[in-house]
């Protein structure tokens, strides 16, 4: 690692990034514009994420928020535990305890900063971790375990079950770092009697392991309230999922990842919900007018990425879509199975999803094991890809809901379950009519795939198949 | 004695399995040291560790997993699409891995496509990822659904009373195997450590009373064998191996593997079921609980311990720490284990590789030659 | 007395003849498809030169993936050994070695009496090695000589997108076709080189004094670069030419052979 990356720890950095970057709209639309001369390396970043409007500057607000919270959580007397973005974060703030997602964080730093998380991702193979991991997790992962991050106090995932690499990282950071380490485990099913039992158990003894962190009891009625707030932004995104399905889609290319970030970072507290309700507002607008999301208002495609996005710098990604005319409806990690988004109700597929009800303790921790066990991967990915609720169901089903012209698949060269199934994913999506396309980057690390490489397959795709 | 065991552990379809089959019995493979044998032995069925050694390529592997996807499962889909296992009447898939358990649809996609490519019994059998009581308790039942699964497709009845015998029967295997890896951790072991693989991979392919009779006359013998001096004692720990050709280029002339923590070595044999109480509890509580496997998230410092425990008995003078190419829950544990182990004093060497043909024997033998190099200086500089 | 080292490379052998610990000839050759056959030619011209036969070297240590196939030795020693042993005679205060080869690198640490401390070489394919260099001068129409000066002259050096030597090899044919200016295209290559080679150092730890042998060694875009990233100054070795440490090493080892003892 470079002496100068050392300097700074990679949190504080951060936050200072996005904090200034929330500030960059406060005065005139000219001092904007003179500004973004003296950033070469984030202006188009900037220009992107503000370009639905009020939505994107909550958006970086809350981005820097997050930012805030983790180096401050000392300051503040909180335990800090590092997580993963398929955890609903909502336990943590119930009990006072700041999280630290990492995949969040390293699309963060991939999106800004010139050579992405090069370097953190190289500082595990230093230390041992295999260079075959998934990127998502090692981007911010080196960061801690070489020392310039916040205290971590312990580490939490759910993810074994749903992704071994994911979760092998949190136990090689764990016992690297010589913190707790607690883990949800997830069986291969999703909706019968012995699994809700199974979570059930586990989320008990999830809560018994915060307490002991803690040293405190977790406190039913701030539960209860975050799951509240949680079932207010499950309502706003049911309303965007919805608005999703009419032509022209009038959401912003941008709000997919907007909608699963904020939930990511912010689930069941006010944060998200304002960051919500304004992408709510300028998508009814746009839906009235009956306008397209796209900046260029015409729509010539609309896209499905059945699995997660590309997080190249400056959000080259989503320009390339909006550029082109491709509206974005939506990855495996937007959609979040609760019992009133659109999909659940037009497939009957209630089981499928979750109900918030906190009646009593009983049932609030009955919620949070559904909530969890329906997050993005958790759900999809747990089970062979063929069975009832699982990845092929899932695709085609949304896929279908949202007019999808096409299907793309995009990972990490270490996400080794997609990978084992991805093949068999596209021949069935192919025969019912989806043109399916795999793509061979990672999403977090530009030196597997440039991004120029990347956009001339996607475009040579879309050629090829006549999309175009 | 030691070629019976030789073909066992290196002919798929061996003389044992097709005597059984010709005697109108079934065979079911398991891929994962999870699935308690002793159901299928009790069901009078021959549970068979499926493998993917001999495959010579793999593209019938490569056709349905993606690229980053380890060899071991794909050796194993190519065998199976070569119709190297449609002796099997039945498949017990576990989600031991990412990739492992995504043989599951790769194999029924194939076969699909490739007439009898996939036995009539297939079984998706979970496994939770932590040993407690809940997860015992999960375990317990998921065991007991694969039994129904058996009795149902096979037209058997699993009594406890068999199992009992079953389980009795294969603790004596584990007594046996004890008395096997002391005499392979002896100063001067009677075997080498290729022979050793050979003899504890066949326990995996053939019946169990004929298994534990060769293996008791095998160790008689050894007991009464000079042993083999002036060698390397190297340990070897990692992913899945039983590429008995590789622990072949290890030990060289120089070298001994006189111990192992590995999948389809010593890991599955230490260790004893309870012969009393509920079978079905006991077996899933053993085999849940014992298995050293870094699936187990959290678990670390307790494998790390077993491994002390195996270098001090065993008088190691170097772990090689193996993982197949894309394996990260044994390619990372080994980091772990290296800087512990060095820091106590214990030489290691990490290695990585390819599951399947032998292949970079030359850069493999390179490094290993190092190692022992780097363990020999060390002796002469401490005398 | 006479003790010999032949080091059977990929792309080239080398073999060194040495008395009382000095070197007396060595020669370094392009590598034959077989490597007995690298072996008997190289150890003929280093003999012819020193004016000797294989009856006058009372012991001779064989190195490198050729290694067992070669005939007249007395032993076979892995090259790492031999490099560690080799860099100590040419850099006496060395502790950490990095050594970039033609098909492989390795990092090793030595103790203060030259023993192996710890070594890990590279796993997965050519990025990092010599091969990566080879490739990527052939494109751009230069010697592996004039690629290593590139990196001083070089104003903005671009940075490789990809790891892999396919695809860098690609960005370099997109960057001349851009027309980048050479200076910087090499400087680059150069530099992730050295990246590459820096994540494997750092897992060993790394030691004062550190010193690069191989013939990689001799490229100083690469070795310049390789410092910045470790943020350690890498010793250079004037001694001898950094490509022949190997053999050195192995005569040494013969030499040993011969007194009874490791000195």
């Amino acid at each position: 690692m470079r002496k100068e990356t050392r300097e700074y720890k990679f949190d504080w950095m951060l936050w200072n990034t996005f904090l200034a970057a929330s500030h960059m709209k406060n005065g005139t639309d000219k001092e904007y514009r003179s500004a973004l001369k003296y950033i070469p390396y984030f202006n188009r970043i900037l220009e992107a994420i503000f370009s639905p409007g009020e939505p994107g500057k909550k958006f970086l607000e809350a981005c820097a928020k997050y930012a805030e919270n983790i180096v401050f959580a000392k300051e503040r007397g909180h335990k800090t535990a590092v997580t993963t973005f398929c955890f609903s974060p909502a336990i943590f703030y119930a009990m006072d305890i700041v999280p630290i997602c990492l995949e969040v964080l390293t699309v963060m730093m991939t999106f800004v900063y010139r050579r992405g998380t090069a370097e953190f991702l190289d500082y595990c193979n230093e230390v041992g971790f295999t260079e075959t991991s998934c990127s998502s997790q090692r981007g911010t992962v080196g960061a801690y375990l070489a020392g310039i991050g916040t205290d971590v106090d312990m580490f939490v995932t759910d993810t074994p079950g749903v992704c071994d690499t994911n979760a092998n990282a949190f136990s090689f950071a764990a016992v690297y770092l010589n913190k707790p380490f607690f883990q949800l485990d997830m069986p291969p099913d999703l909706t019968d009697s012995r699994t809700n039992e199974y979570h059930r158990e586990d989320f008990r003894a999830l809560i018994r392991f915060l307490e002991e962190q803690t040293g405190k009891k977790l406190d039913p009625e701030r539960l209860k309230e975050n799951l509240l707030e949680l079932e207010k932004q499950d309502e706003i995104i049911a309303a965007l999922e919805d608005l999703a399905r009419l032509v022209p889609c009038p959401l912003p290319v941008s709000y997919n990842f907007m909608i699963y970030a904020s939930r990511f970072f912010f689930a069941g507290t006010p944060e998200g919900t304002v960051v919500l309700e304004s992408m709510l507002k300028v998508a009814r607008e746009n839906a009235a007018k009956n306008i397209s999301g796209l900046s260029g208002g015409v729509e010539k495609l609309r896209s499905f990425f059945c699995y997660i996005d590309h997080y190249a710098q400056n959000m080259q990604f989503w320009n390339m879509l909006d550029q082109n005319g491709i509206c974005y409806q939506g990855n495996i990690l937007s959609h979040f199975w609760s019992h009133n988004a659109p999909h659940v109700a037009h497939y009957h597929k209630e089981e499928a999803a979750y109900k918030i009800n906190t009646g009593n303790m009983d049932a609030i921790i009955d919620s949070m094991g559904m909530i969890n066990s329906r997050m993005p991967m958790v759900k999809s990915i747990r089970g062979p890809y063929d069975a009832p609720n699982m990845w092929l169901e899932d695709t085609l089903g949304l896929a279908k809901i949202y007019n999808s012209d096409f299907i793309v698949y995009n990972g990490t060269p270490g996400c080794r379950n997609t990978w084992g199934m991805v093949k068999l994913l596209a021949r069935d999506t192919e025969k019912a009519g989806f043109p399916t396309y795999i793509m061979y980057a990672d999403a977090f690390d530009a030196r597997v795939q440039s991004w120029e490489a990347t956009e001339e397959r996607f475009m040579e795709f879309l050629k090829v198949r006549r999309l175009v | 004695m030691i070629k019976q065991f030789f073909e066992a552990s290196t002919v798929i379809n061996n003389k044992y399995v097709s005597q059984w089959k010709k005697n109108g019995k079934k065979v079911v493979g398991y891929t994962c040291s999870y699935v308690p044998d002793e159901i299928f032995h009790a069901a009078g069925i021959l549970p068979f560790r499926i493998r993917g050694f001999g495959s010579t390529d793999t593209t019938i592997g490569d056709t349905y997993f993606g690229p980053f996807i380890c060899s071991l499962p794909k050796c194993m889909l190519q065998l199976a699409g070569e119709g190297k296992f449609n002796f099997l009447d039945g498949a017990i898939i576990t989600p031991g891995c990412d990739s492992m358990r995504r043989l599951d649809e790769c194999w029924r996609k194939a076969g699909g496509d490739i007439a009898g490519a996939i036995p009539p019994f297939f079984f998706h059998f979970g496994v939770p990822h932590k040993f407690s009581d809940y997860t015992i308790k999960w375990f317990t039942d998921e065991t007991r659904r694969l039994i129904a699964a058996v009795e149902d497709h096979f037209k058997v009845k699993v009594n406890n009373a068999d199992l009992k015998k079953s389980i009795k029967l294969y603790n004596k295997s584990r007594a046996l195997l004890d008395r096997f890896e002391a005499l392979r951790t002896m100063d001067t072991p009677p075997f080498t450590g290729e022979e050793a693989l050979v003899v504890i991979i066949a326990g995996t392919t053939m019946p169990r009373e004929d298994y534990n009779a060769l293996l008791e006359k095998f160790i008689a013998d050894a007991e009464k064998s000079p042993g083999i001096k002036d060698r390397v004692r190297l340990m070897l720990v990692g992913s899945a191996n039983d590429d008995i050709g590789m622990v072949r280029v290890i030990e060289g002339t120089k070298a001994l593997v006189v111990a192992d923590n590995l999948c389809f070595g010593s890991r599955f044999y230490t260790d004893r079921v309870e012969e009393e109480g509920d079978p079905v509890f006991e077996l899933s509580r053993r085999y849940l609980g014992h298995n050293d496997c870094p699936r187990m998230y959290g678990d670390y410092q307790r494998r790390l311990g077993i491994l002390e425990q195996k270098v001090r008995k065993a008088n190691i003078d170097g772990v090689i720490m193996q993982n197949i190419r894309f394996c990260d829950l044994h390619g990372a544990e080994n980091g772990l284990f290296e800087r512990d182990l060095e820091a106590k004093g214990i030489p290691c060497m990490r290695l990585e590789r390819e599951y399947g043909p032998l292949v970079e024997t030359g850069r493999m033998k390179m490094r290993v030659d190092a190692f022992i190099e780097r363990i020999q200086q060390k002796r002469r500089a401490v005398a | 007395m006479f003790a010999a080292g032949c080091d059977v490379g990929s792309l080239t052998s080398k073999a060194v003849v040495m008395k009382d610990g000095k070197i007396i000839e060595s020669v370094i050759i392009k590598s034959k498809a077989r490597p007995w056959e690298s072996a008997d030619e190289v150890m003929n011209l280093v003999l012819s030169k020193a004016g000797l036969t294989m009856k006058d070297i009372q012991s001779c240590v064989g190195t490198g993936y050729g290694r067992d196939k070669i005939s007249f030795i007395n032993e076979a020693v892995s090259e790492i050994a031999c490099h560690g042993k080799g860099a100590r005679w040419l850099v006496p205060s060395v502790r950490t070695v990095i050594d970039i080869g033609g098909q492989d690198c390795k990092a090793l640490r030595l103790d203060d009496k030259g023993n192996m401390v710890k070594f890990i070489t590279n796993d997965k394919c050519a990025s990092g090695t010599g091969r990566f260099l080879e490739v990527m001068a052939k494109v751009m129409h230069l010697n592996l000589d004039e690629l290593g000066e590139m990196s001083a002259r070089s104003r903005q050096p671009i940075t490789f997108a990809s790891a892999c030597t396919v695809w860098a090899q690609a960005d370099v044919i997109q960057h001349l076709n851009d027309k980048v200016p050479i200076e910087d295209i090499a400087a680059g290559v150069n530099n992730a080189m050295a990246s590459r080679m820096s994540t494997l150092a750092n897992n060993i730890g790394l030691e004062k004094d550190v010193c690069m042998t191989g013939g990689v060694a001799k490229n100083s875009g690469v070795v310049n670069a390789l410092e910045k990233h470790l943020g350690i100054r890498i010793k250079r070795i004037r001694r001898e030419d950094p490509q022949l440490a190997g053999a050195i090493g192995a005569a040494l080892f013969a030499a040993e052979k011969v007194s009874g003892g490791a000195k």
